[in-house]
């Protein structure tokens, strides 16, 4: 009796060890192997987005944070496919900008904005980027801040020129207030009119205001 | 420098040296050293004691050395050593399976020690991340304690966990563990009373059972008998955290025949306290009693300590993973620029056992953070330049956005952080 219990402990512990090895094994090899069923869905818009001309890499980043967050394959390519929607269009619209900016213009388009809002953007100076000043609307919209809203004091300091800090500091000043019990409307409406368009002074020039202190 | 004096030696070096943190393993280390009191009148009975452990942790893996030393006479006399190696499942359904092995040496005076190696496997099963329960079994061989053969181990356990870091009482985690230990003595008729009871109807020892016990050289006395032995652990523990002070309190029964467990093991209490002075450093104090450890050859003793624990990468000291995904937990997080061009996550959240990142930068694989402090949590990562998304869980718990930046919806029901390199400045 006693022999048959030692026999069992041991097999269970080669059993479970083999348990662990093949599940660890399984680990390796295709990222994609989760998607199943749905892998030649998944693969087609790979295909359609490389014929397009657009990137593939935020398609494929998206299909592993899904299955990294262990959602189910077909709402992966779900997501996937309404990516490459927002891409498809985000593209359309700013034309030859790079992956991260179209993938936040994409992401901006998920979150709420209009297609239209985006044409604003499309004009393009040199060694100037929105993506800031998309992270910072995208942000904004997940705050409930009307998209209008949003979209105004975006485009408000956009026209004037300003930089990515300034971009920055709005979206700092607002979350403080917001976490201050503000409504999100009214933090960015007050913020934006004490925004100044171009935040960075030229070089040398102290602040306003501080023209005395510094000479004393 | 004998080689348990090089065993202590290499294992405070190994945690006191600055080492890159960029490696694929993630290192905890501490060195408790104090007073130490012992009432068998086999060690010291009042020595200074060091105790330094380092852990490797790997994503599925955990490697682990331990050792205690005593100083006494000017002389460093090592008390134990264990290397021990601990191999996970991912967690499926809220299962997950665990092998661990493990290779010790316990000294109980100059001239007596006894080596041992184990192993066990594991099955887990989470509820809600409040609570769980494990069943597992293995095998434990001794060496150099020649009347045990190797022993068969089977235990079950529970945990739940009560309240949270920011609950006005803190946490709590409450611990019930059976064990079971089978396995086949000898006994000398010749030895004592409880000797020859226990030989009663046991069966003689026969040469051909000899491989029982492979690492017995010496031959078997006349009138020896084998005897088929068990006995069960009931241990309860409860682990208490309330801002900076740590309490682990444990008692146990032992059940089995008198010839099995001594009367000074059938039962025992012990407690530890911690008082974190600062991230890195706390005082430790407490005592009790310990059960013996037939299988090592160790006597039941009585002990108490009081000294100093410096963690250069704290560990936690809850012995049950926990999870606790609440997001307010999570204080702050930064990213300042690292070695080598490495950009360093800095984030702080008290009272969890693991905090994990993951992003398009690690093409969404889960990168484990070191603790550095009691609520502190640092990982490099080589970032490029340009925006990255991010999230980060604690305790294997949900993923969230971390505190302090532009967020966006996943699309998966939760949200990302976004964080942005710049190629000139590092970080912003």
């Amino acid at each position: 009796m006693t022999f048959s219990i030692q026999r069992g402990i041991r097999a269970s512990v080669v059993a479970t060890s083999l348990l662990l090895a093949s599940v660890l094994s399984a680990q390796e090899g295709d990222p994609f192997a989760k998607l199943e069923n749905n892998r030649y869905a998944f693969d087609l818009i790979l295909d359609s987005a490389a014929a397009a001309g657009l990137p593939t890499g935020p398609l494929m980043s998206k299909a592993r944070e899904g299955i990294a967050k262990k959602v189910d394959s077909k709402r992966i390519v779900e997501v996937v496919r309404k990516l490459f929607g927002e891409l498809r269009t985000a593209h359309a619209i700013l034309g030859g900008v790079d992956e991260q900016e179209l993938t936040a213009a994409a992401a901006l388009l998920d979150a709420g904005a209009k297609p239209s809002q985006l044409e604003l953007f499309r004009p393009r100076q040199t060694g100037r980027n929105d993506l800031t000043a998309f992270i910072v609307w995208t942000d904004f919209l997940q705050r409930n801040i009307a998209n209008e809203e949003a979209f105004t004091a975006i485009s408000k300091l956009w026209r004037d020129g300003a930089d990515d800090a300034t971009f920055q500091s709005l979206w700092t000043n607002v979350k403080g207030d917001i976490s201050q019990g503000l409504n999100p409307g009214t933090a960015l409406q007050n913020r934006i009119r004490e925004t100044p368009g171009r935040a960075s002074p030229a070089p040398g020039k102290p602040p306003e205001g501080q023209e005395n202190q510094s000479s004393r | 420098m004998n080689e348990p004096k090089v065993a202590i030696a290499v294992l405070c070096a190994a945690l006191l040296v600055p080492m890159q943190r960029e490696l694929a393993a993630q290192v905890a280390s501490k060195i408790e050293a104090g007073q130490y009191t012992v009432n068998d009148g086999a060690l010291p009975i009042s020595a200074l004691r060091l105790a330094p452990t380092v852990q490797f942790e790997f994503p599925y893996a955990t490697l682990k050395a331990r050792g205690a030393a005593f100083l006494s006479e000017q002389q460093l006399q090592l008390a134990d050593g264990i290397v021990s190696g601990t191999f996970t499942s991912p967690t499926v359904y809220g299962v997950r399976a665990e092998m661990i092995g493990n290779a010790s040496r316990a000294i109980d005076d100059r001239s007596l020690s006894s080596d041992q190696v184990d192993v066990q496997t594991r099955v887990h099963l989470r509820f809600h991340e409040r609570g769980g329960l494990w069943v597992g079994g293995g095998v434990a061989r001794p060496w150099r304690v020649a009347v045990f053969s190797a022993a068969d181990i089977s235990d079950v356990g529970g945990w739940a966990k009560l309240g949270s870091p920011t609950a006005k009482f803190g946490t709590a985690t409450f611990t019930t563990t059976f064990t079971n230990f089978a396995f086949t003595k000898i006994a000398s008729v010749h030895d004592t009373v409880s000797a020859q009871l226990s030989c009663v109807g046991a069966a003689s020892i026969s040469t051909d059972r000899v491989p029982l016990f492979p690492l017995r050289n010496e031959s078997i006395a006349a009138g020896a008998c084998e005897r088929q032995s068990r006995f069960g652990d009931l241990e309860g523990s409860l682990h208490w955290e309330m801002g900076a002070v740590e309490l682990t309190a444990q008692m146990g029964r032992r059940f089995g025949d008198s010839y099995d467990v001594t009367s000074d093991s059938r039962q025992w209490t012990s407690a530890m306290a911690t008082v974190w002075l600062t991230d890195r450093i706390a005082i430790v104090g407490g005592g009790g009693r310990q059960p013996a450890l037939p299988l090592r050859g160790l006597p039941a003793r009585t002990f108490g300590m009081a000294g100093l624990e410096l963690a250069y990468w704290p560990m936690s000291k809850t012995a049950v993973p926990v999870s606790l995904p609440h997001a307010p937990l999570v204080k702050s997080f930064e990213m300042k620029p690292g070695l080598g061009g490495l950009q360093k996550f800095v984030i702080r959240v008290s009272g969890v056992e693991t905090v994990d990142v993951m992003g398009d930068f690690s093409d969404w694989s889960p990168l484990m953070l070191s603790r550095r402090g009691r609520d502190l949590w640092e990982l490099s990562v080589p970032l490029s330049p340009g925006m990255h998304q991010i999230n980060v869980r604690v305790d294997g718990g949900q993923w969230m956005a971390p505190p302090g930046m532009p967020t966006m919806r996943d699309s998966f029901g939760g949200e990302v952080g976004l964080i942005g390199v710049s190629p000139e400045k590092g970080s912003h």
